[in-house]
């Protein structure tokens, strides 16, 4: 325990980091999952191509590669963001991915007779996803978005292969001091776990709260 | 990442000190011929491949084997002969240290050329088995009895004697300033207060930057490419990082250079089941002849040799870092 | 595109047609300029010199990187049959009317879903071999990734079986199935086909989670990219090779569920997908009801 109760300021500033990180890319990645599920089901070709290609090459791609070559590569062609930034950024296109995946799966859960309904009334393409389609489609999908906000929690603890000190960092840093990394490693696993509970019970409070009764 | 680990010890002995003076040279050396080295490497970015750092197998032709009498029956030692193998913690990924060959699959380098002569020396072949390890995972596989020894470059330090044994020291370095080849400003440690260092990030550095030059600020890189790459574009003025590894860093990439001496001492030990008295006396017992044989010298030569410049040290007394 | 996500839009008439297709050749120029450009300031910092990129000429260097990439299916392979069987069973669990079987898988998912997949290695690498449990380093792989990856395939079936309109489980019912039988016969085929597209996600990053082998020192494609590329201080290159293989094995993954799917959950065998219509009518063949 002393190896954890001697650095908790460290630690501390790791959990805060990594809360910082996760909340600004899960608002992004549900920012961008919404815009590319609407572009997969947009009139436009073009659009449904660009959705398509977004995911899937950033589906298909691990993290880790892609966060090297946003870090490295990108400097090669001019462009270099600060590295809480690039982490960010990385991480928020990547889940944003399967927030579009999942999205566009409760969009295609919502009965074709609200869509119908909606064009009978007349509401144009983007009225009719903003108040009939895309609020049943979201309600449907509570679930999946809290997976895919789990998975985000897990994979901040990348950005320390790209220098940005979250909680995995740190306790790396911690167990460089102290040598005793089944103490720092589980502390910093149940860490990971606290936070992920509390994703899960708000994700378990919203679904019950917003779930269709059919 | 595949090395080192803090030291928290005092400073050394006159032995250390003289490793100390032959690496300062080096680096010396090192330093004042960067520009020479761009054009002397030859080695373009990208020619990793061949040659470099693969010791002659006559040396183990001639390396020592152990007598029967060395090894009393139950022992750990004994058990690994029975066994044909001996399964050493080490890395994939350190070049001239322990670096895997992707066309032939063969492990070369400082440590793992050592780790054959211990073999060697034990069960009569070169017979070694690898199991990949991180700075998180070795004092648990030595406890757990997963691995015979640890040869990772593995700092000794008091905190981690009370976790595992340390046999040697069998080499000792330390960390040195790599900056860009065009930059002039920098000369030493001294020089990086306040400013942005880049730092491996399981690497002793992160712990002795803060008081080598304080206000400076850490960016810290998971793996050694990803650093020499951050250097190179500028996401920190310089690169803090053990000598030997910038050294080999420094030859394959003619746009970075060393500068300054080594501004600390790092005595690497094997790392050994912190129970096991007998093994880790005949661990020492091998290492003593070795480098009473000239076998030290030689592996030196053969790998982080073609590297760092100036004559070969003498390798560090054992038993002489604080925890071995 | 279905049908019936065409029912949001109108068919965009002749003027319509003009200004998407001005646009999309717009935007097509847009995007490849944008390419071009970034192509050449690539190539002005050196990264495409032909000295970078030799290594990749050569035979060795490949096969050592598909051997990584076999590590990677194989052990991905593994994970998905069994995370996805026993994850099918606990949401069958957690749905089930026994209370004391939706308090067990329900406690089971709550906890490894949150738990992180690397902690979980940790203990299987450290914690079981003090009980006598010692795995071959394929299973420590594996088994920790299985225990992970059920959690959340059980959260994916359970959130797919919840969606279906209860009328389907209702009209079983009513025609005089069992309620396991309308599980099987009724609800599991049409949730887990609207499901595919979420599944393959799940399986696409079970395969990347197998990145985590070099933990166990299992090499796979992830680990041996690195160990290449510190042999060759190629850092770029080495990693745009690696994504390349990933991308290849996924995509080629994709689009098989996807093929799969529009064949109605059939590799072979009859071209028309099997329906609830078809079904039916084999049950009732005079149309009764």
């Amino acid at each position: 325990m002393n190896a954890l109760t001697g650095h908790l300021s460290e630690l501390g500033h790791g959990v805060v980091t990594t809360v910082e990180l996760t909340v600004v890319t899960t608002i992004a990645a549900l920012l961008i999952g919404m815009i590319i599920a609407i572009l997969r089901i947009s009139p436009v070709p073009m659009l449904r191509g660009i959705g398509t290609v977004y995911v899937e090459v950033l589906q298909n791609l691990p993290l880790l590669a892609l966060l090297v070559l946003f870090v490295f590569a990108l400097p090669q062609i001019g462009i270099t963001f600060p590295l809480f930034t690039s982490a960010a950024i990385v991480i928020a296109c990547y889940e944003g991915a399967y927030m579009a995946e999942a999205i566009r799966a409760g969009i295609n859960t919502v009965a074709v007779g609200q869509a119908e309904a909606a064009r009978a009334i007349g509401l144009t393409f983007s009225q009719s996803l903003r108040h009939v389609i895309l609020p049943q489609a979201l309600r449907a999908v509570i679930q999946p978005i809290g997976n895919i906000c789990i998975a985000l929690l897990m994979n901040t603890s990348l950005a320390a292969a790209v220098g940005v000190v979250e909680l995995t960092q740190a306790a790396n840093n911690v167990n460089l001091i102290e040598a005793q990394p089944i103490e720092v490693f589980t502390g910093a696993g149940i860490a990971y776990m606290l936070m992920a509970l509390i994703i899960g019970f708000t994700t378990g409070r919203l679904e019950r709260k917003l779930a269709i009764v059919r | 990442m595949s090395i080192l680990s803090k030291n928290l010890g005092p400073r050394r002995t006159v032995a250390m000190a003289a490793v100390a003076t032959a690496a300062a040279l080096a680096v010396a050396a090192c330093g004042s011929s960067s520009s020479g080295g761009s054009s002397a490497a030859g080695s373009v970015p990208g020619n990793g491949l061949g040659g470099s750092g693969v010791l002659a197998q006559s040396v183990y032709d001639n390396a020592p084997v152990a007598s029967a009498a060395d090894m009393p029956a139950g022992s750990t030692m004994a058990m690994i002969k029975q066994k044909g193998q001996l399964t050493i913690g080490a890395a994939l990924d350190a070049p001239l240290l322990s670096q895997q060959d992707p066309t032939n699959g063969k492990i070369e380098g400082f440590d793992a050329d050592l780790a054959k002569l211990l073999a060697k020396y034990i069960t009569g072949t070169t017979n070694v088995k690898t199991v990949t390890i991180g700075t998180q995972t070795r004092e648990a596989m030595l406890s757990s009895k997963q691995v015979d020894a640890v040869f990772n470059t593995y700092t000794i330090t008091p905190e981690r004697a009370s976790q595992v044994a340390f046999a040697g020291p069998y080499m000792t370095s330390g960390l040195a300033v790599a900056v860009k080849a065009s930059d002039n400003s920098i000369h030493s440690v001294k020089d990086l207060a306040g400013k942005t260092v880049i730092v491996g990030s399981n690497t002793p550095a992160v712990t002795e930057l803060p008081s080598a030059a304080p206000g400076s600020k850490q960016v810290a890189f998971g793996t050694d490419p990803e650093a020499v790459q951050a250097l190179t574009q500028g996401r920190g003025v310089a690169y803090v990082q053990d000598l030997t590894l910038l050294a080999s860093d420094a030859k394959a990439n003619p746009a970075i250079k060393v500068v300054g001496q080594p501004f600390t001492t790092e005595p690497y030990g094997i790392g050994l089941n912190h129970d096991d008295a007998q093994f880790k006396a005949f661990v020492n017992g091998w290492l003593q002849k070795i480098e009473a044989d000239g076998t030290w010298a030689k592996v030196w030569k053969a790998t982080l040799g073609t590297v760092v410049e100036g004559t070969t040290p003498t390798p560090p007394a054992i038993g002489s870092a604080q925890g071995s | 595109m279905r049908n019936d996500q065409k029912l949001l839009f109108d068919e965009p008439g002749p003027r319509g047609r003009r200004r998407i297709k001005i646009a999309t050749i717009v935007g097509v120029i847009a995007v490849i300029a944008a390419i071009a450009l970034a192509v050449r300031q690539f190539a002005d910092h050196g990264e495409l010199a032909a000295d970078r990129w030799q290594p990749f000429s050569e035979w060795p260097i490949w096969r050592y990187l598909l051997t990584g990439l076999w590590a990677t299916v194989r052990a991905a392979a593994a994970t998905a049959v069994l995370g996805g069987a026993f994850g099918l069973l606990l949401a069958l669990g957690r749905l089930s009317r026994r209370r004391v079987l939706r308090y067990l898988a329900g406690a089971y998912v709550e906890i490894f879903r949150t738990v992180p997949a690397l902690l979980l290695i940790y203990v299987t690498l450290f914690a079981l071999p003090h009980y006598g449990l010692n795995f071959s380093l394929f299973w420590k792989l594996v088994l920790p990734l299985v225990v992970s990856n059920s959690a959340a395939f059980a959260e994916i079936f359970r959130a797919g079986i919840r969606a279906l309109d209860r009328g389907q489980s209702e009209a079983g019912l009513a025609v005089g199935l069992r309620p396991w039988q309308v599980m099987r016969l009724v609800v599991l085929p049409q949730a887990v086909l609207r499901l595919a597209p979420t599944l393959v996600s799940q399986l696409v990053g079970l395969l990347k989670d197998t990145s985590l082998g070099f933990v166990v020192s299992y090499t796979e494609l992830l680990y041996s990219g690195q160990v290449l590329s510190s042999f060759t201080h190629l850092l770029i290159q080495t990693f745009m090779m690696v994504a390349l293989l990933y991308l290849a094995v996924n995509a080629s993954l994709s689009k098989f569920a996807r093929v799969l799917q529009a064949r109605g959950g059939r590799l072979f065998g009859r071209r028309r997908a099997t329906t609830l219509g078809t079904r039916y009518r084999r049950w009732f063949p005079n149309g009764e009801v």
